[in-house]
Parts: C-alpha cells; sequence; structure tokens
C-alpha cells in the first residue's frame, strides 16, 4: 500500500477497525483518516464494506476491534445520537428521508437542538435553501413525494442542519441523472469551501478523483491503497485492479 | 316492522362515548408498536392500574380530577421505568421476546393489584351525577364528558405530535430509527417517553371508565383485547386509523346489540378483524399506497 502524508491535522482517525454484521466478518482491520476541511474518497467494488465503514464512524455499527477517533477523542463506543452531536452528518446510500414528514420538518430534525437560537435555525435554513432552491419550493411537500435528485438534495441538506465538521457522503450521486450529478459534486466543493471535511463514498471515479484531495481505496473489507487524488487518473492501473473500470 | 329510531339514536351516543375510550387506550398501544415494534401485552395492566390508582387517590384527596392526574403521573413514571428495565435490553431482538416479557409484566401487575387490592370491585365516584333525557333514558352528562375529554386528550397529543419538537422526534424515530440517531435525536429517550405517554393514556381511560365498571385486577384484559383489534384494524402504528377504528368497532358492536345481547355482540369485531386480517392485513384506516 502506498502512504501519502497529510499536512493537515486529524478529524477522524479510523485505527484497525474490525467490524462484523451477525458472524459475517465485514470489516478486516479498516484504517485511514480525513483532516480538518479535507475531501476524501474512499473507492471499491460493490461490497467491499465501504458503507460498513462509514455506519461505523456514525455510530450505527460497533466494531469489535479498533477505534475510531474525532479530533483526538475517543468516540468508538458513543451512540450515533451523541456523534450527530458532536460534528458528524451522515448522507447514506438510499438517502433515507423521514418520508411522511415534510421539506421543513425533515430539516427541523437536525435544527432542534440545545444551545441552538431561532436566529441561528434561520440562518441555517437560510443557507441550505439558497444552496437547494427547490427544497423552499416545497417546503411543505412531504418528504416522499419528491423526486430521487430532490430527496438526495434534502439528505445533504438535513446533514447541513447539525452544522457538523464532518459529513459522511454515501453514493450521493448513484441512480442522479448527469445534470444532478453535477449539483452534488458543485456541493461538495461549496461544502469544502466552507471547512467541512467529506468523506466521500462513490462508484463514480472521475467524480471522486476530481472532488476528493485524497484517495483510498478498499477491497475484501480492508484499505488496499492510499494516495493523493492528483496522483491517480480514471484509467490508471491501480483504479483498473481494484475497480475494473 | 320498522327501524327502531329511537335505539338507534342512544346506541349511537354509547357507541361514540366506548369509541373514545376505547381509541385513548388504543392510541398508546398502536403509538407504542409503531415506535418500538413492541407488542404491549400489559398495556390491559396500565389501564387497570391507572383505575386503582384513581380509586386510591379518590379516597384520599376526595377530587376525581386530582386522581385522573395522579393517576397518569404515576402510572406514565411506571411505564418509563417499565421500558427502561425490560424492554430497552430486549430492542431490536426477536419480537416473541417482547411479548413474552410484555405477557409476563401483566401476569406480575394483576397479581400484584389482586394482593393489594382484593378481589371485591372497587367504585370510582363520579365528579358529577347530572342526567338528560334521551328518549326514554336518563343518560348521564358524565359519559358525554368521558367522550369530550378523551377526544381532547387525543387532540391534544395529535397537536403535539404534528407542531411539537418532541412531537417531530417521535414521528420521525417512528419512521425510521437508525436515521433519526444520525440526526442527533436520542431515540432511546424518545422510546421510554413514548411509553410513558402510552401508559399515562391509558391510565387516564382507566380512570375515566372507572364509575361505568366496577375498578378489578381482571379490567384491563377485555379493553386490552379490543385495543387490539382497533390497532389492526386500524393499522399497525396508525394513530389516526385507530381513532377511526375505536369508534367503526363500538359502534358496529352498540348497534350490534340492538338485536343480539352484548356478549354475541362482540362476535362483530372479531368478524371484521378477521376480514382485515384477510383482505386488508395492513389495515382499513391506512392510505392505499400510491
Amino acid at each position: 500500500m502506498s502512504s501519502t502524508g497529510t499536512p493537515i491535522a486529524p478529524l477522524i482517525q479510523v485505527e484497525g477497525i474490525h467490524t462484523f454484521y451477525g458472524k459475517s466478518h465485514i470489516l478486516h482491520g479498516v484504517t485511514l483518516h480525513v483532516g480538518a476541511g479535507e475531501v476524501v474518497g474512499l473507492l471499491g467494488r460493490n461490497g467491499v464494506g465501504k458503507s460498513t465503514t462509514l455506519k461505523t464512524i456514525m455510530g450505527l455499527v460497533h466494531p469489535s476491534q479498533g477505534q475510531v477517533l474525532l479530533a483526538g477523542q475517543q468516540v468508538t463506543d458513543l451512540p450515533a445520537h451523541k456523534l450527530a452531536r458532536l460534528g458528524i452528518g451522515y448522507v447514506p446510500e438510499d438517502r433515507r428521508i423521514f418520508r411522511l414528514l415534510t421539506v421543513s420538518e425533515n430539516l427541523r430534525t437536525g435544527l432542534d437542538r440545545a444551545g441552538v437560537t431561532e436566529a441561528r435555525k434561520q440562518e441555517l435554513l437560510d443557507k441550505v435553501f439558497a444552496y437547494f432552491p427547490v427544497l423552499a419550493e416545497r417546503r411543505s411537500q412531504a418528504g416522499g413525494t419528491l423526486s430521487g435528485g430532490e430527496q438526495q438534495m434534502l439528505a445533504i441538506a438535513r446533514a447541513m442542519m447539525l452544522e457538523p465538521k464532518i459529513i459522511l457522503l454515501d453514493e450521493p450521486t448513484e441512480g442522479l441523472m448527469p445534470r444532478m450529478v453535477s449539483q452534488i459534486r458543485q456541493i461538495v466543493e461549496a461544502l469544502h469551501g466552507e471547512g467541512v471535511a467529506i468523506l466521500l463514498v462513490e462508484q463514480n471515479v472521475p467524480l471522486t478523483l476530481a472532488a476528493s484531495q485524497r484517495v483510498y481505496i478498499m477491497e475484501k473489507g480492508a484499505v488496499r491503497h492510499h494516495a493523493a487524488a492528483s496522483d491517480l487518473k480514471v484509467d490508471d492501473p491501480v483504479i483498473r485492479q481494484y475497480l475494473g473500470v | 316492522m320498522g327501524i327502531p329510531w329511537d335505539l338507534i339514536i342512544i346506541q349511537t351516543v354509547n357507541g361514540v362515548v366506548t369509541g373514545m375510550i376505547l381509541a385513548l387506550v388504543a392510541s398508546g398501544l398502536t403509538l407504542i408498536f409503531g415506535i418500538m415494534d413492541v407488542v404491549n401485552f400489559a398495556h390491559g395492566e396500565l389501564f387497570m392500574l391507572g383505575a386503582y390508582m384513581g380509586v386510591v387517590v379518590l379516597a384520599t384527596s376526595g377530587s376525581f380530577w386530582l386522581a385522573l392526574v395522579i393517576a397518569v403521573l404515576v402510572v406514565a413514571l411506571l411505564g418509563a421505568a417499565m421500558q427502561i428495565v425490560t424492554l430497552r435490553p430486549l430492542l431490536g431482538r426477536d419480537p416473541l421476546t417482547t411479548i413474552l416479557a410484555t405477557f409476563g409484566i401483566s401476569l406480575v401487575l394483576q397479581n400484584y393489584a389482586l394482593w393489594q387490592f382484593g378481589p371485591v370491585a372497587r367504585k370510582i365516584q363520579e365528579p358529577f351525577t347530572g342526567r338528560f333525557n334521551l328518549f326514554y333514558l336518563e343518560y348521564p352528562y358524565y359519559r358525554l364528558l368521558i367522550a369530550a375529554l378523551s377526544g381532547a386528550i387525543i387532540g391534544g397529543f395529535w397537536l403535539f405530535l404534528k407542531y411539537g419538537k418532541y412531537g417531530i422526534w417521535i414521528r420521525a424515530t417512528t419512521q425510521d430509527r437508525v436515521m433519526a440517531q444520525a440526526m442527533g435525536i436520542p431515540v432511546p429517550l424518545v422510546h421510554t417517553a413514548v411509553f410513558a405517554i402510552g401508559a399515562g393514556m391509558a391510565a387516564a381511560s382507566g380512570v375515566l371508565f372507572g364509575p361505568l365498571v366496577g375498578v378489578n385486577h381482571m379490567m384491563g384484559l377485555d379493553w386490552v383485547l379490543k385495543a387490539f383489534i382497533v390497532v389492526v384494524v386500524g393499522g399497525m402504528g396508525n394513530l389516526g386509523g385507530s381513532v377511526l377504528a375505536a369508534i367503526f368497532i363500538s359502534l358496529l358492536e352498540a348497534y350490534a346489540s340492538i338485536w343480539v345481547n352484548p356478549s354475541q355482540a362482540v362476535i362483530a369485531s372479531f368478524i371484521v378483524l378477521i376480514l382485515t386480517l384477510l383482505f386488508r392485513p395492513t389495515g382499513l384506516f391506512v392510505p392505499t399506497p400510491k
């Protein structure tokens, strides 16, 4: 495995995690880190453990070995709701918006936190509505009635309500039209510009290489390769070897 | 034979009154199922404990309304403790474990009540005894008050779910427990709070219904059985559906008892239950998915 040093202080450090679903051993000692404000891609074929890595960081699955550190603090065994409040946002692969809640109510689930003033709530809402004007138009509509692309926007906007230090973004462009894909890329860049770190799981290799500073490649539940995104090309032998594209 | 309109109107009033009490019991049951996937077999015993708590506080203080408030608070706290101690550790396990656990709790609570209060039924005195003429009957105002209060409690709770911060937390958790956690919602706390609210609603119905029947350690059984029918017919986890189903089932039984005796009229509910399970197992009052 090649190594790429990072000059940025690690925000998230994942060290040697082993995760099981029942008796199935999914992650075999995954180690990676994401610096503050950094965009890091996580590539790999289907079923190699990318989504499980995100779920483990988010506290939705607890590892049997290894540790997760957030800004140097041990958070391995914390429940997901505490991690969300510590600044980890999660946008799952299948979006999982609250289908019967309106767009506004979906956003409120992340806004109604202790210590957030009404003025700050309004600022955050104004910010996401500026990013995603269509959500402002549909604010009274049930989440389940939105199109796939709109649901993806809502899922990202909802995570932004938590004012996260890092967003775990799981296959945000899956099943979206090319116009939406480029919009998602712009959002990733905008969040990066605001200093939000992103751990981006994607099948879309060109987008991942373009949007990320560094890339990890996973195979069979472990990280096999780690490089600066600028050192890799879409037709790189490493990409071909691990992703078959 | 002509249509007995007077009987039909009397039975409509009776059906709505019973339906509102049943809706109050079933609302808690369906809420608990919706959010935790727990079929709470001890729900009838929370209804019964509420009624007994009403008996005790009424005997001590002489105030029916104080008895109602204290019964709700005490049983809600008991419900919260029950959820934390027995159900929280079982969450996510085989549903059979929670069914057995709640069934066990129901037996414990029934026998506790028998030991503590004995087998003789106790009476809760209604807060007022006024009556009005309904055809040939002197109908108690208190029955109408029960329906109004039950409606007010359910309506208040609906407004809380719809507009309150914690109401949105409850709805989000009901729809997607995992994602609710990822949004920072303390899901274990929400589960406990919902169980406590459901228990409190059961206790409120126990105290309100207490003056109409004797309070005894087995009184919860009938109600929980009917509440289960309501929850299935209304759609598991569907609050609005449960209210409609409670009124529908109660009206059906009330009308049936015009022509057959009340114990035979109960069969009508079971027929509806069986037909629902056969032809629309998601519930009669659930919108058809588009």
